[in-house]
């Protein structure tokens, strides 16, 4: 029987009698999230309380592994995490996940010598990892690189600009995309490894969006010499890194972010209009605030329902290359950055101008309409239908499972 | 490899500089993504008259010219039976 695509390794040692679950450290995540979340958003300036938290709680090191001394998660708790974060700060939940997903790639590919040095670093809360994938003039192309990394005696040199690093001022290492060393075409794409302190660093640019404001994305110009070993993989395997790893755990970890960020607003707004003060003055009888709330659940359960599917699909399936399971997991992230925006759209008209449209109602939709605006743009619905209407053509069966 | 099946492959392989297409070709290295490797399917389809099952359309199917031609040599086989030698020998 073939392993399943993506298997963490199963945990060794059992987890010491008073260590806080996995569930109580996101929480107190969260909670510290929470406090903050009003300035970072008014300042579009990055939650560096909410992350000394997921060093302090240890959650940093989700995925790693427990001989690694990490909390050995699994692709089910990091949903669970990001449907916990996504509910208070939709920023701290996908800087979490995005994390988390450069972690799996080290996790499974890298050099058991990179494996031991940097694991146990991320299990301890000192290495938060941003991700390099972004690249002018290549239209959001995952899987091709502009610009070449360079082999000399000191090991792989890089010199590299990408327009958007989420958390980039703030990480302590970087997964970097770049063209393979004498390759061949664009397309021959290696995954590399940099320590902060192994890099120059020029920031450029402001940040000033609508929505995801703490999230931090700045432009960043990184150059440095890395050693051969923290090529991960091996180089071109990009594709299979993205394959087995990258865009599974992204449309996972980024679906759960999105779909607590929807149900953090319905939650609110149900809060809202179940209010003693609130009860006697809205109309809860009104068809149309109960049609309206009721698509908003139901889109809601919607997206539950297909990331449980995909998250059990991904485990069990040997080859996630095969067209109906990478429908699946496009159709996932298709879905919930649409059916997630529409859940608070739906919200807004629920409960109209003043707890709908304005920045200090405590429902916050406005501030989740603004975030959840950008999922159909993280990696492009648009870009994502062109591929499914090609993998379709491909699976004349209609195969489902 | 057929002869034909090196030139249907060809357009699709822009980065190929002219070197001959050998069975460890890295077919992505070379230019194919997988925006195009529908259009390629159905070049060699039509090349071949055959029609490719559905379990070969996989990463490992198209990952180098050998093992995008032994799954077309598998449907030859299949679809043109005992003629797909002589079907091949033709080509």
């Amino acid at each position: 029987m073939s392993a399943p695509a993506v298997l963490l390794e199963p945990s060794t040692a059992a987890p010491a009698l008073a260590a806080p679950s996995i569930d109580d450290r996101v929480e107190e995540v969260a909670a510290v999230a929470g406090e903050h979340l009003a300035r970072h958003e008014r300042d579009a300036t990055f939650p560096v309380e909410a992350l000394d938290q997921m060093r302090s709680t240890g959650l940093l090191g989700l995925l790693v592994p427990r001989r690694h001394g990490g909390l050995g998660g699994t692709s089910a708790d990091l949903i669970r995490a990001g449907i916990a974060l996504g509910r208070v700060d939709m920023s701290v939940a996908m800087i979490f996940v995005m994390h988390c997903q450069q972690v799996a790639a080290l996790v499974r590919f890298a050099h058991p010598r990179l494996r031991d040095e940097l694991l146990p670093e991320i299990a301890a809360g000192r290495h938060y990892l941003a991700s390099v994938t972004t690249e002018s003039g290549k239209g959001g192309h995952l899987l091709t690189s502009q610009t070449a990394l360079t082999a000399h005696q000191d090991g792989l040199a890089i010199d590299r600009f990408a327009p958007i690093v989420t958390g980039g001022e703030h990480a302590d290492g970087f997964l970097i995309t770049m063209q393979s060393p004498g390759c061949a075409s664009p397309q021959d794409v290696s995954l590399v490894y940099a320590h902060r302190d192994q890099l120059e660093i020029e920031r450029s640019g402001d940040w000033e969006p609508l929505g995801m404001r703490s999230s931090h994305s700045v432009g960043l110009r990184l150059t440095g010499t890395v050693p051969p070993h923290h090529v991960i993989g091996a180089h071109d395997t990009f594709r299979t890194i993205v394959t087995t790893v990258f865009a599974p755990m992204a449309h996972l970890g980024w679906s759960a972010c999105w779909l607590g960020t929807a149900a953090g607003a319905l939650s609110r707004v149900v809060k809202l209009l179940r209010s003693p003060q609130n009860r006697r003055r809205a109309d809860l009888g009104s068809e149309l605030l109960l049609t309206r709330l009721s698509r908003a659940r139901q889109r809601i359960d919607t997206v539950h329902a297909l990331l449980e599917q995909t998250r059990k699909t991904v485990e069990q399936t040997p080859d996630l290359t095969v067209p109906h399971i990478q429908l699946l997991l496009n159709g996932l992230k298709i879905t919930a950055a649409e059916q997630c925006y529409q859940a608070v759209d739906d919200l807004v008209d629920a409960v109209g101008m003043r707890h709908g449209y304005l920045k200090n109602s405590p429902t916050r939709l406005e501030q989740s309409l603004r975030d959840l605006r950008s999922a159909a743009l993280n990696y492009s619905n648009d870009r994502l239908h062109l591929v499914d209407g090609k993998l379709a053509l491909m699976d004349s069966e209609v195969r489902l499972d | 490899m057929d002869p034909r099946f090196s030139d249907a492959l060809v357009p699709f392989l822009k980065f190929l500089d002219g070197k001959e297409i050998e069975p460890d070709a890295p077919l992505r290295t070379y230019g194919l993504d997988s925006m195009q490797a529908i259009e390629l399917l159905f070049a060699l389809e039509d090349t071949f008259e055959v029609m490719l099952p559905d379990d070969a359309m996989n990463d490992t199917t198209f990952a180098t010219a050998g093992s995008l031609w032994e799954a077309v040599s598998a449907a030859i086989d299949a679809q043109h039976g005992l003629a797909g030698d002589a079907f091949r020998a033709a080509a």
